[in-house]
């Protein structure tokens, strides 16, 4: 539980391109809503609401004209003007700070006040508006006379920023914004994951490619983002691809060009053992010979490693007896085992079909095999087992060797590499070219202990047929 | 034996050369495909030792052209390429042997031998193995001086091994090969004709490799008999 929020967490801390998009769209909303509300504000200062209407000052000016011969009914009646400006206007309470003030005045008399609390505002110019100090405060404040007599109405407001007053009046600028913003960020979700869905099968190609497929991105997006994209990874795929190919035809080309001359040492050591009747100088002949087999041997691995890592497969997979394809070589390399005075025994299921190239998996065979009779001691039975299990078809050699520690088994697949305590000569590559094969044919292979002592290497690759599911990487 | 060696690296082809005199063959080396082919029109050879990576040209031309001109003189290719392919190409163009570089000396006159065997006729000649003969011809068999019958399918796999001497030949093939209908037959009447082979001509001929198939061995088995 606290596990999986500690996951979420990390999931949701990790940086975004969604999110910055997100988050992006909305703080482009939100300040443009600021502006828009800054402005008002501004403009509410600038020109305050009361103070813009002419028709108010012509009003008051009107009720203060026409009820100047009834002094009383003139006071109730701008009062009650007053009080529903103050309504309109202000929060409704004349002795808040917020609340506009009007004087009216006929010649010098000032004949009305909203309150006395507000000394006399008095303007330098009449129909504008201007900041007037007056007690101890600031106010926006507009004096309109009368065309036909000397009456004159003097309309202001505290200056402030009236924030709480414009959200009163404006709100409905607002309202939309608060409301919208959350109902903003689905549709925004939306578009922009509709709108990275090319982004993302980029990367879903991208992450299929392995070291064993190097071909070019199939989808080639016509998007003006994701094509310099597509064409650097294609292009780092062809680079990646030549220098491969140029690295194995190069390990290739060499590989090749020693099997003359170790031909030619051969031939002519060969031609010299048999002149010669020395003991001692036949041993040193017979060393000669030796190596030469190791370094033949090498070249030869060497030569079927590349050839079973080659990006593309030349031959393409084929319907393939196992039991067969395994009885065939054993029949080829029994002249070694029994050279060694070493037995070879066939235990064999009938019928093991299997989809695959039939070079590579001969070398795979003959490196089992041929790794299993060099480590036998003389005299012992290398015992090989083809059989059906389930969907695989299992092929086993079992030998008398010396085996290999449990600590080592994973490490001898690897090129070159030899156990430490080992005084069998060999190249190293044996098990790696075994694992190359395997690999390429979707099976498995794994080294165990035998019972009674000795090694059984295991090699699974899927049964070929209509039930049995393929995974095959030829390219 | 007259012998064409078509090889351009001096050391090997010079070291083939002395090998292959030393076992009393002619051979006339060469280096080039233009000499190759003068000196195949200029004499009689009764085999073709073929390199096939020449300076001035890919050696399954002169295969080629022999082919062509429907001479049947045995073409035993010795290349470096071990690729499938390269060998089916080789063989599938006419040559009779590929040899893949390096080659052990044993295994190169042997093959030359066998390629001399079969060109000369092989079945008119007698095969013989230690105290084996087989007249393929007349389908008789002595061992150690004495004649021996043996049904058709028990002269049929004697011949079988005897042509393989020290290869092992698979089960499959001796299946496939030598019994009436195949592996259908049954998995146990290989084993059968092979107990009763060896009844008639002897115990120590003829080796079973267990699951794999039977193999008759050039040397006595009298060396793995004493261990």
């Amino acid at each position: 539980m606290l596990q999986g929020l500690a996951q979420r967490w990390k999931n949701w801390k990790q940086p975004s391109l969604m999110r910055r998009l997100l988050m992006a769209q909305m703080a482009v909303v939100a300040l443009l809503w600021t502006m828009v509300i800054a402005l008002l504000l501004y403009d509410s200062y600038e020109d305050p609401e009361l103070l813009k209407y002419d028709k108010i000052f012509n009003t008051v000016l009107a009720i203060a004209q026409n009820m100047s011969g009834q002094p009383a009914a003139q006071q109730q009646t701008l009062a009650a003007f007053d009080a529903a400006l103050l309504e309109t206007v202000g929060d409704g309470d004349a002795a808040s700070d917020s609340a506009p003030v009007m004087q009216v005045w006929q010649g010098d008399r000032l004949i009305y006040r909203s309150t006395a609390a507000v000394p006399v505002i008095l303007n330098t110019a009449l129909n504008r508006i201007e900041t007037v100090r007056a007690g101890d405060r600031e106010w926006r404040a507009r004096t309109l006379a009368s065309t036909t007599s000397d009456t004159r109405v003097m309309l202001a407001e505290p200056s402030v920023w009236r924030l709480t007053v414009t959200v009163m009046y404006r709100g409905f600028y607002l309202l939309p914004l608060v409301i919208s913003l959350p109902f903003l960020i689905f549709p925004a979700w939306l578009s922009v994951r509709v709108a990275l869905r090319p982004w993302r099968q980029v990367s879903k190609e991208t992450s299929e490619r392995g070291p064993a497929d190097l071909t070019p991105l199939s989808y080639s997006p016509p998007h003006k983002e994701l094509q310099p994209l597509v064409q650097s990874i294609n292009s780092l795929l062809q680079r990646v691809r030549d220098s491969t190919s140029r690295e194995r035809s190069l390990i290739a080309d060499a590989a090749h060009e020693l099997r003359t001359p170790l031909a030619a040492m051969r031939v002519n050591v060969e031609a010299l053992k048999e002149q010669t009747t020395d003991e001692g100088q036949r041993e040193l002949m017979g060393n000669l010979l030796r190596s030469n087999d190791r370094a033949a041997r090498l070249v030869g691995q060497l030569l079927q490693l590349m050839r079973s890592d080659a990006v593309s497969g030349h031959g393409l997979p084929v319907m393939l007896a196992l039991d067969a394809l395994v009885q065939d070589r054993l029949a080829m390399i029994e002249g070694l085992a029994s050279a060694r005075s070493i037995e070879l025994e066939l235990v064999c299921d009938d019928h093991v079909p299997v989809l695959g190239e039939r070079e590579s998996l001969m070398s795979m065979i003959d490196n089992l095999i041929n790794n299993a009779i060099k480590y036998s001691p003389e005299g012992a039975t290398v015992v090989v087992r083809v059989s059906r299990e389930g969907a695989q078809a299992v092929l086993r050699v079992t030998d008398r060797g010396p085996g290999i520690p449990g600590a080592l088994r994973e490490r001898v697949f690897d090129r070159f590499f030899r156990s430490p305590d080992q005084s069998q000569s060999g190249s190293g590559l044996g098990l790696a070219i075994v694992k190359s094969v395997v690999d390429r044919h979707g099976g498995e292979v794994a080294l165990d202990e035998a019972p009674g002592g000795g090694l059984v290497a295991t090699v699974r690759l899927p049964l070929a047929g209509a039930d049995a599911p393929q995974h095959l990487q030829f390219g | 034996m007259n012998l064409l060696l078509v090889e351009d690296d001096l050391d090997l082809g010079n070291g083939v050369r002395i090998a292959l005199a030393n076992q009393g063959m002619d051979v006339v080396w060469v280096r080039r495909l233009d000499d190759a082919l003068r000196t195949l029109d200029g004499g009689t050879f009764d085999m073709v030792l073929l390199d096939l990576g020449l300076p001035d040209g890919d050696g399954l031309d002169l295969l080629f052209r022999l082919r062509r001109d429907r001479q049947i003189l045995p073409v035993l290719v010795l290349s470096a390429r071990d690729a499938l392919n390269d060998r089916l190409r080789s063989l599938d163009d006419g040559a009779d042997d590929y040899l893949v570089k390096p080659f052990a000396l044993a295994e190169l006159l042997s093959r030359v031998r066998a390629l001399a065997r079969r060109s000369y006729g092989f079945n008119d000649e007698t095969i013989r193995m230690r105290g084996l003969a087989l007249h393929e011809p007349t389908r008789g068999v002595i061992v150690d001086g004495e004649p021996v019958e043996l049904s058709r399918c028990e002269f049929d796999l004697l011949a079988l091994l005897l042509k393989r001497t020290g290869r092992v030949v698979t089960r499959r093939v001796m299946e496939e090969q030598v019994l009436p209908g195949g592996q259908a037959n049954g998995s146990n009447s290989l084993e059968v004709h092979i107990s009763n082979l060896r009844r008639k001509i002897g115990q120590g001929y003829i080796r079973t490799v267990r699951g794999i198939g039977y193999v008759i061995d050039v040397q006595s088995l009298a060396r793995s008999a004493s261990k």
